[in-house]
């Protein structure tokens, strides 16, 4: 079954609003105007029953006689018919009356032949128990006749309303719902090209405008992610071009004329430092790759943090010593994780605080027990690093050193994005904090994984 | 000692096989896994080095048949997926070691001489010896040319590694591995530092030095003609 459209929904609905609404009214109008009808029939027969009475007072007279048809004549829609008291029709005023009426007292409506008639049965004394019945008859088919009419009118009245309110509640909810088809037209709008549409929020009815809201707040984030994204991947080709490059021009300049032998060993040396460089820097992708199609699975194996943090130390101590910098650990916690991505993460912490502390500085890790995670900071002394360049710290190849030479430099530039990805497989958060001589690594990670 | 080499890639495969016999191997090469798996199933060869794809058999159906026919020959694997799930699968199916593209040579004849190595208990000795350098085992004390040297524990574990494979060239990963446990890749220099640190001690008040670096290799501990 096909799904109706909104704007036929509310069309159809407001329809029959107005179809039910419209139909009690008439009902209501056509009722009220029939006993209307009724009591003023019913005023008009009592009225000339008094008259009748009074000309048929006396039955045998003359006089009675001229004076019921004159009582009769000032109203032609107006029959009599007199019923003695054992049931024998003594009089009809016209020929063609109904031949079987009802004889019980009082109102009713009796159809004949095609002619309505008001009926009133009265007897024609009151204090007498064997009096003769009068019968008074009124035609009233021109009044069905309109009160027919009327009813056609409040059906056509209906229908056309609620045809009306159709076409009108169409429009209404078209024109209505006109911010949610422009929320349509900007989102199929949207491809890699054009992120940055946003839904105008303002003038968005409040219905919509939390809605429009998360939308923007979703394509914000598809732009940030894809913008990184694409920055990856050029930035890559960028890192790559210049290792490439030395590698080309080397091989072909040594290549270009006979030269003794220690030149071929020295050029196939420093290839081989470009090339390791570029494997690292490929084995370092593909581990960010998985990270990121989270096939980066941590196995769970209890761990004594605050000895897995010695191990560390005991790892970097020489490179402290010769940098004259102390390495030192407060507080332990168990963990459970994978020893080796752990080790991974926190090295790269560590090779980082010690590259960038000054000669007899301070590199320190605290480990901490909270109520539901626990908490590891890597910190060291030295120069911080400014709040705006925070928030990138962990994005892929940036290093913070202005001057940095893709390709030449020592480092690959993707430690801190690892030890990110770790920490995330392992279900933690990672955020830096830089001030009072102090640059800060604080890292929260689940008691499980 | 024969070395299987089964890889498919045609530069791969001459140049591990030039490597491995200039390191001294026997080292034959097939292109292809049903040839492959014919010749390891002959048990002829000391260890074999698989790569995981390859026309014909790939290198997990070799496993299997050279497992189920009995044969316990080391199995060291190269791939180039570095996916869990491909670790483990080998792993269950008895591979030895495996090895992700890429990789450095020196690491790869680092892992084969381990493998190589393995099935043999090495003799208990007391102490190591190269030149005027001796390490004894027992009272862990160094000395050299009579000379006693005071190492610290990392110091002595890094230099008895260097002493018990003498003549070997060690990759900085295979050190950071073995001796500090560290098993992942890292741009670090923790072991130049290391390495210059125990050089400092060892080396620098003799003429022979017997520490010696190989740019863009490792590091290897022998006697040198001066």
């Amino acid at each position: 079954m096909p799904r109706l459209s909104l704007s036929s929904r509310l069309a159809l609905l407001f329809a029959a609003c107005t179809a039910v609404v419209s139909l009690f009214a008439g009902v209501l109008f056509s009722r009220a105007s029939e006993a209307h009808f009724v009591e003023l029939d019913q005023q008009l027969l009592e009225g000339k029953l008094i008259g009748l009475r009074r000309a048929l007072h006396d039955t045998q007279s003359r006089e009675s006689e001229i004076r019921l048809a004159d009582e009769l004549s000032r109203q032609a829609d107006l029959s009599l018919r007199i019923t003695g008291s054992d049931g024998r029709r003594w009089y009809d005023s016209s020929a063609n009356l109904p031949d079987l009426l009802a004889q019980q007292p009082g109102l009713s409506t009796v159809n004949d032949d095609g002619t309505d008639y008001r009926v009133l049965n009265a007897p024609l004394f009151e204090d007498k128990p064997d009096s003769p019945q009068l019968t008074l008859l009124l035609d009233i088919t021109h009044h069905q006749h309109f009160l027919q009419r009327m009813q056609h009118l409040i059906w056509l009245t209906v229908g056309l309303s609620a045809l009306a309110t159709a076409l009108l509640g169409a429009w209404a909810a078209r024109s209505g719902l006109r911010p949610l088809r422009r929320m349509s037209a900007i989102a199929s709008g949207v491809s890699v090209h054009s992120l940055n549409a946003r839904l105008p929020e303002a003038s968005m009815p409040p219905e919509l405008a939390e809605m429009a809201h998360s939308f923007n707040a979703m394509l914000g984030r598809l732009d940030d992610s894809f913008q990184r994204l694409s920055a990856f991947s050029a930035d890559i080709a960028h890192e790559l071009r210049t290792p490439l490059s030395n590698l080309l021009t080397h091989t072909q300049v040594t290549l270009t004329r006979p030269r003794p032998l220690e030149d071929y060993r020295e050029a196939l040396h420093s290839n081989l430092e470009e090339l390791q460089w570029m494997a690292q820097l490929v084995n370092d992708m593909l581990y960010l790759a998985k990270a990121d199609h989270g096939l980066l699975m941590p196995t769970r194996e209890p761990l004594d943090l605050g000895q897995e943090v010695d191990v560390l130390l005991e790892f970097f101590a020489p490179l402290a010593e010769d940098a004259r910098v102390i390495l030192s650990r407060e507080g332990t916690a168990s963990i459970e994780g994978d020893r080796n991505m752990l080790r991974r993460a926190l090295s790269n912490l560590l090779d980082n605080a010690l590259r960038f502390t000054p000669a007899e500085g301070e590199v320190r890790v605290r480990i901490s027990q909270q109520p539901k995670v626990l908490g590891l900071v890597v910190e060291n002394t030295g120069e911080g690093i400014a709040a705006e360049l925070l928030p990138r710290l962990f994005d892929r190849f940036y290093r913070a050193d202005p001057a940095r030479q893709e390709g030449s430099s020592e480092h690959v530039g993707l430690g801190l994005a690892i030890t990110q990805s770790i920490i995330r497989a392992h279900g933690g958060q990672i955020r830096c904090e830089s001030g009072d001589g102090w640059t800060r690594f604080l890292i929260e990670l689940p008691k499980r994984v | 000692m024969k070395l299987l080499i089964v890889e498919d890639q045609p530069k791969t495969g001459h140049y591990l096989r030039q490597g491995l016999s200039e390191a001294g191997f026997n080292t034959e090469l097939v292109a292809d896994g049903s040839s492959g798996q014919q010749l390891a199933l002959s048990g002829d060869y000391a260890l074999l080095i698989l790569d995981v794809m390859l026309p014909g058999r790939d290198g997990w159906q070799i496993l299997q048949a050279v497992r189920s026919a009995g044969l316990d020959t080391p199995v060291l694997f190269l791939t180039a997926r570095d996916a869990v799930e491909d670790r483990v699968h080998g792993l269950e199916l008895g591979a030895d070691d495996y090895l992700v593209k890429p990789f450095a040579f020196s690491e790869l004849l680092a892992r084969v001489r381990s493998l190589l190595r393995r099935g043999s208990t090495p003799p208990q000795e007391t102490s190591l010896q190269l030149a005027d350098l001796r390490l004894d085992l027992i009272r862990r004390r160094v000395e050299r040319g009579g000379q006693r040297i005071d190492l610290t524990a990392k110091e002595f574990a890094l230099l008895e590694m260097l002493l018990r494979r003498q003549g070997e060239v060690l990759p900085k990963s295979l050190i950071a591995s073995q001796v500090w446990d560290m098993n992942f890749d890292s741009d670090t220099n923790v072991i130049e530092v290391a390495i210059r640190r125990l050089r400092l001690k060892i080396d620098d008040d003799f003429p022979n030095k017997l520490i010696h670096t190989v740019r863009g290799m490792g590091y290897v501990l022998e006697e040198r003609p001066a």
